[in-house]
């Protein structure tokens, strides 16, 4: 697995659209540090704009790697290794190349501007993200063997993610309003790898408490040690499940 | 010795039948022309030999290892695809130094003639994406002949080669053949599978209608060119005909 692995992240590094997503996340988080004088404001946009930004990106980028790599793919399957080393070898590659890409890209603006407890939050938080999302890009790509379509499946997936399934929760909090069901969206908020994202960031930032009872509720839960691992558990989970997946799923395909 | 034995082999994808009842065995210093029309399963029993794709039924065996079992077996195979990609930021020398290390190769234990002999010592520090797809070919045959493989397999080897270049590459493969190695080729190309193979196996509808030497199909025809004897010889054949082993 780990030869594979290193020269996919050769191939990489010179990769134009590696270097362009750092320069991105560079300029646009360098650019909210620049233009808002305070530095908690600029981390809660620049919280925004990476929360949106690297799951579509991680996605994408490994969708369409894994269609490209395809041909080279079925070489390296006929080659004296296990089918597991060969995908495994490509989606580590690939979340470690993305991964360089946000530490530079964000990583770097945010330990000049805002190093502290929520700085480091954003970093951990968005790294995860990106093993996250290219572990879903990789199951994609894998089950699918049509490139638009599984473009348009990751992009999808990023829309129902992102906007949709907070769409839902909002409209099932304000239905039940005079109800508590904080007990219920805490989980269900649990479930998608960037609402977690965004409380954790929230909460190190202490925005919590802006957010009345439900903000209480989130800070009892998720700012306690057994909340933070639970959370931790939970994106672990979010990596390991569409890894597994992808990597049984290429064991069993017809090449 | 079999190289490559055959076993009741097919494959279905949903309801199609894209191999059916396949049995044959290809022996050691034998070059084999799988031919047939588009669709008739040739690149299956090609993916099926490699692992590529899962046989539904029945067994393959390459040199005495079934292929759906430890891919260790696969240390025996060279395979040229008929389309060849590689990661485009790597160099040539990159990716022949990967394939070195997959396979756990021994400096000077590979065969590296065909880098000097196709030219492909002129493009080791280029980069693929600067390649063109004659290029990227013979890049392609050096590695499938590069380890010394006992059972070979070219999918349409010369498409995209310039003339000398598909010289030489035929040249190797007759030599692999006399130091031992079971070749399998594709071609659509009469003359190829005249001059190159012992025996050609037909491939029709997913069956193995033929699997005999070229020489034989013009004797019984009468026809001194493979292109008009096959025909001839295969409507001859019953309709329901299949090679068994």
């Amino acid at each position: 697995m780990w030869k594979v692995c290193k020269y996919t992240l050769i191939d990489l590094a010179r990769n134009k659209f590696a270097l362009g997503y750092a320069l991105l996340l560079m300029l646009v988080t360098m650019g909210l540090f620049m233009l808002e004088g305070d530095p908690t404001k600029a981390l809660i946009s620049t919280t925004q704009v990476a929360l949106a930004l690297v799951p579509l990106l991680s996605v994408v980028f490994t969708i369409i790697y894994f269609y490209n790599q395809y041909e080279f793919t079925v070489l390296l399957a006929v080659q004296p290794m296990h089918r597991r080393n060969i995908v495994m070898g490509q989606l580590v590659a690939v979340a470690l190349a993305l991964l360089v890409a946000f530490l530079f890209g964000v990583g770097l603006p945010v330990l000049v501007y805002a190093p502290g407890g929520a700085g480091y939050t954003l970093l951990l938080t968005g790294a995860a993200l990106t093993a996250v999302f290219t572990a879903i890009g990789g199951l994609i790509a894998v089950k699918n063997r049509d490139r638009a379509r599984g473009v348009g499946i990751g992009l999808v997936t990023w829309v129902i993610m992102v906007l949709v399934y907070d769409a839902i929760l909002l409209w099932i909090m304000f239905s039940f309003s005079d109800r508590p069901i904080e007990p219920v969206i805490v989980p269900l908020a649990a479930l998608n790898p960037i609402d977690l994202a965004r409380i954790l960031i929230m909460l190190k930032i202490d925005l919590a408490a802006l957010l009345g009872y439900t903000g209480a509720v989130y800070q009892q839960f998720f700012g306690s040690a057994g909340g933070m691992l639970v959370s931790l558990f939970a994106l672990f989970l979010w990596v390991v499940l569409p890894t597994f997946w992808t990597v049984s799923a290429f064991r069993r395909k017809n090449l | 010795m079999d190289n490559v034995v055959l076993n009741n082999v097919g494959k279905r994808y949903g309801k199609l039948w894209a191999l059916r009842n396949v049995n044959a065995a290809f022996a050691s210093g034998e070059v084999i022309m799988v031919i047939g029309p588009n669709g008739s399963g040739k690149t299956t029993l090609i993916k099926c030999i490699l692992g590529l794709v899962r046989a539904t039924e029945g067994a393959i065996q390459v040199r005495g290892l079934d292929v759906n079992g430890d891919p260790k077996y696969r240390h025996a195979i060279g395979y040229m695809p008929q389309l060849s990609e590689f990661p485009r930021e790597l160099t040539v020398e990159q990716l022949l130094n990967m394939m070195n290390d997959i396979r756990n190769a021994v400096p000077g234990s590979t065969d590296d003639r065909l880098i000097g002999a196709l030219g492909v010592d002129g493009l080791l520090n280029k980069r693929v994406s600067t390649l063109s797809g004659g290029m990227r070919q013979k890049v392609s045959a050096v590695l499938a002949f590069r380890y010394k493989p006992s059972v070979l397999i070219l999918d349409e080897p010369t498409a995209g080669l310039d003339p000398i270049s598909a010289g030489t590459l035929l040249e190797a493969v007759m030599e692999t053949k006399r130091n031992g190695a079971t070749v399998m080729i594709t071609s659509h190309i009469m003359e190829e599978v005249q001059q190159l193979g012992d025996r050609m196996a037909y491939l029709q509808d997913g069956n193995l209608r033929a699997l005999l030497a070229p020489e034989t199909v013009m004797d019984v025809t009468g026809e001194k060119l493979l292109s008009k004897a096959l025909p001839k010889y295969l409507a001859k054949l019953p309709k329901n005909h299949v090679e068994s082993l």
